[in-house]
């Protein structure tokens, strides 16, 4: 019956990828300084943005891998950038990607954020609207910050471009916020953090006794360099309800009150799937590769590695922990550590706690740590399990070598 | 997808829009405007405990266990309690639940019980008309609660629990403060009594009575899928206090204020479960926790340990205080809108911003960097006005919005544990509710 009603949705798509021709050329629309062909690619920098950034996210449905080997019927973006308008259709559907694509920015950047509405295919009944809402934005604007209660959001076949002057470093997140706790269990949750100006200051620059050096990588404007990283690695922190999935894919109202996930995630996969250093294969559904993410971390010893922390999970806190390799939690939610006049208030731990919609920002220094494998893993045991196989969950591992 | 829920929250008609097509940017209305509501002015309160019947935001009813002030209906919450700092205060309780009942007051002090029969964690007023007598001393400062010290696993569920907000000594309504300490300063408060409820415990005593919850595993395994601020439901969390239609229910829930105002944030985690609390718009400074400043030292002259977050880990039990403020610095263009009909000046001060509007002057008379879709290719939000810009609406399709005529900018402030935002099966409701910034000059109340 599920095959049945899977290809039964495929055949709509040569339809609907019919439709953005035959009605005209208002439905695609990329809107970025310096583009002149409308693929969200700068051509010409315009003088009036030199620090322009687009992107493109095409916003629809598609399926994901599970690491016992299950397929779930997800929602997700697809990064659709460089893609001309009148193929964006075809790229964005049936090919959502869990998680979503990784926005990296930084601090001065001005953010042309596009988003097309695809359609959910499989879901044909379903002409839900989609929308970005950069979680944790500062001074947010209603019209950009995405709650389609308070704002508007994209219909199918038609395209919204957010905008945001980023002037904040750290750690963001971002997801589609229209009926919430529907779309965001469907999957469409991303990694999103800003790079601090600090990065970029002359070579040689004292902060405060310590000297900066190009190519010097920072959290945050730390003011002396103790939030200083070698390697970064976005870890989103998730979970599904197969159950819940299924019910949407099969055209049932979603069932909120009985919301209980069972599939734990890093970065849209469950382990082992999590330490596969490439995308997840093609989906048996749709041919579509949609799990472009690896947690797989690697890290020459002696380096400090900065673990981006955030959690976009619908149902409840998640504990995680490291074997053996302390984390200095140098930030929480895109802010350092400190208080308003400056004290700072790092701290060392081997676990962090956390719900949907918060972010840490942890710094793990291998200096003198021996070389091997090491895990990081959540301390809620019975989710080292993919859903009924005994084994796996939210789970990475954390190379030094 | 599922069905929205389209009644009209009475937020609509508690606010007065400011000019509805081109307001004119005036002075900031003076401080200290939206309060709290709750008794105050009083050190002696009368309870009585008895049962009545609330109703969800999807429409449903739940019997509920609440506290009635004198010999009114019980109501859910109950009564905030807004004290001042050294108050000795006593509470005199009558009981007409069919089941013993008592009250504690975690985080007060000198809290003494007296009549009544003894019972586990204070006395008790025994069911069906037992009385019991509580004394506090209120001598610091914050944001408590107060709740059921019988059977809390049950009554607490059912509805006896309560804030509690304790006004530092010197506490001045015009240039109000949390603590005492200047950066406890606000303008707003609004009041977050966080809570949940399991429907199926309500229901079992009300048909069978409390002892068949015995055999049950509905304490042991709690499915609450009812959640709660201010003792409402999303959307009625944004509807007036005191609304007809919630005789129960007296407690609003939506916060508003102007840009550049200071909103300070008083949350309780009132139930049994851990709640990530998002506020959209910007972070906040978080500076106390359980009634106590977050400070180095008790010389600090300031909370130096807050904490900036934009999600909090709001913990059972646990009550939190934090200010939010929003501008709209550096946005990269002006909020207020540019070109005919949107006239406006900004005069800087040393910060950039205009001292009157609040207005971040470096961004002035920039144009908005993108162009909005029409209307027939977007979903319009019953909270937008109209325009992308503040204090200004415009004209929507039939049947579109509605509920922002004053033209604010709306961030929704709510459980970021998405299953909390549904009202048993029906989306969007819960913990659940809007902060409206609306333009200076128009009026908050």
């Amino acid at each position: 019956m599920n095959r049945m009603l899977r290809t039964a949705a495929l055949m709509l798509v040569p339809a609907l990828a019919l439709l953005p021709s035959a009605s005209a050329s208002a439905s695609v629309f990329v809107q970025c300084p310096g583009d002149t062909d409308g693929d969200a690619i700068i051509d010409h920098p315009d003088p009036d943005h030199p620090h322009a950034k687009c992107m493109h996210l095409a916003a629809g449905d598609g399926y994901a891998w599970m690491a016992d080997g299950s397929e779930l019927y997800v929602f997700g973006f697809h990064d659709v950038t460089g893609v001309p308008p009148e193929h964006v259709m075809m790229a964005g559907m049936l090919a959502g990607q869990v998680p979503a694509p990784t926005i990296t920015l930084d601090e001065g950047d001005e953010l042309y954020l596009t988003v097309t509405n695809v359609g959910m295919v499989v879901r044909s009944d379903l002409n839900d609207p989609h929308t970005v809402h950069f979680h944790g934005f500062p001074n947010a604007a209603s019209v950009f910050d995405g709650v389609p209660d308070a704002s508007l959001a994209v219909n199918m076949m038609s395209s919204y471009t957010y905008y945001y002057h980023v002037v904040v470093p750290g750690t963001f997140m971002y997801h589609c916020h229209v009926e919430a706790t529907e779309h965001m269990q469907m999957g469409m949750l991303g990694n999103l953090y800003v790079r601090p100006r600090q990065n970029r200051l002359p070579d040689g620059t004292d902060l405060n006794g310590f000297t900066h050096h190009t190519g010097n990588k920072y959290v945050f404007n730390d003011g002396d360099g103790s939030t200083r990283y070698d390697v970064e690695f976005p870890i989103q922190l998730g979970s599904f309800d197969a159950y819940f999935h299924v019910m949407d894919e099969t055209f049932q109202p979603p069932p909120f009150a009985a919301l209980h996930d069972d599939y734990a995630l890093i970065n849209g996969r469950g382990y082992p799937d999590t330490v596969n250093p490439n995308p997840l294969p093609p989906s048996a559904t749709t041919g579509r590769v949609s799990q472009q993410t690896s947690s797989l971390i690697t890290v020459d010893q002696g380096q400090r590695l900065l673990l981006r922390i955030s959690n976009l999970n619908v149902t409840r806190f998640y504990t995680v922990r490291t074997s053996g390799l302390p984390l200095l939690v140098v930030g929480i939610d895109a802010k350092p550590l400190r208080g308003p006049t400056g004290v700072t208030e790092y701290y060392t731990t081997h676990s962090l706690t956390t719900g949907g919609g918060q972010a840490i920002d942890a710094i793990i220094d291998t200096t003198g740590v021996p070389k091997g494998t090491y895990f990081l893993y959540t301390s809620n045991l019975n989710y080292l399990s993919n859903s009924q196989e005994d084994f796996g969950g939210m789970m990475t591992e954390i190379i030094v070598q | 997808m599922n069905e929205q829920i389209t009644r009209l929250p009475a937020v609509v008609i508690a606010v007065v829009a400011a000019g509805l097509l081109s307001v004119t940017l005036v002075a900031d209305v003076p401080a200290a405007e939206a309060r709290i509501n709750g008794l105050s002015g009083a050190t002696t309160f009368n309870f009585t405990a008895k049962a009545d019947h609330l109703s969800t935001g999807e429409g449903s009813v739940l019997l509920f266990w609440g506290i009635a002030n004198g010999n009114g209906r019980a109501q859910y919450t109950a009564p905030t309690l807004i004290l001042n700092q050294g108050d000795s205060v006593t509470i005199a309780l009558t009981n007409e639940l069919p089941v013993a009942t008592s009250l504690v007051f975690p985080g007060q002090t000198h809290v003494s019980a007296s009549g009544g029969t003894a019972g586990l964690l204070t006395r008790e007023a025994a069911a069906n008309g037992g009385t019991v007598t509580y004394t506090f001393l209120a001598d610091h400062p914050g944001t408590y609660l107060y709740h059921s010290g019988t059977n809390p696993e049950i009554q607490v569920d059912m509805g006896l629990v309560g804030a509690i907000i304790v006004r530092p000594t010197g506490f001045d309504p015009l240039n109000p403060t949390a603590y005492g300490p200047p950066d406890t300063a606000y303008d707003n408060e609004v009041l977050y009594l966080m809570t949940e409820m399991d429907p199926r415990l309500h229901a079992l005593v009300e048909s069978q009575g409390v002892a068949a919850l015995e055999s049950t595993d509905y304490l042991s395994n709690p499915e609450p899928n009812y959640w709660f601020l201010n003792g409402r439901n999303a959307p009625d969390t944004m509807a007036g206090d005191g609304v007809a239609y919630l005789p129960v229910q007296p407690y609003s829930c939506m916060p508003m204020m102007h840009p550049g105002d200071k909103l300070l944030m008083r949350n309780i985690g009132g139930g049994k479960d851990l709640h990530p609390f998002h506020t959209h718009g910007n972070h906040f400074r978080l500076f106390a926790k359980d009634g106590r400043l977050l400070r180095t030292s008790d010389a600090a002259p300031i909370s130096d340990l807050a904490t900036y977050e934009y999600t909090h880990k709001a913990i059972p039990g646990e009550t939190f205080d934090f200010i939010f403020e929003w501008t709209g610095e550096q946005l990269g263009w002006d909020i207020y809108g540019t070109g005919p009909g949107f006239h406006h000046t900004c005069t800087p001060d040393a910060s950039g911003f205009d001292l009157v509007t609040k207005e971040y002057c470096p961004d002035h008379g920039k144009p908005i960097p993108v162009q909005l879709p029409p209307d027939f290719e977007v979903a319009i939000g019953s909270h937008w006005g109209g325009s992308p810009y503040l204090g200004h609406t415009a004209q929507m399709p039939p049947g579109a919005a509605g509920l922002n005529p004053m033209g604010g900018f709306t961030y929704m402030w709510h459980s970021h544990q998405e299953r909390d935002m549904v009202n048993n099966d029906v989306f969007p409701g819960g913990m659940m509710t809007m902060l409206m910034v609306v333009a200076p000059g128009t009026h908050i109340h």
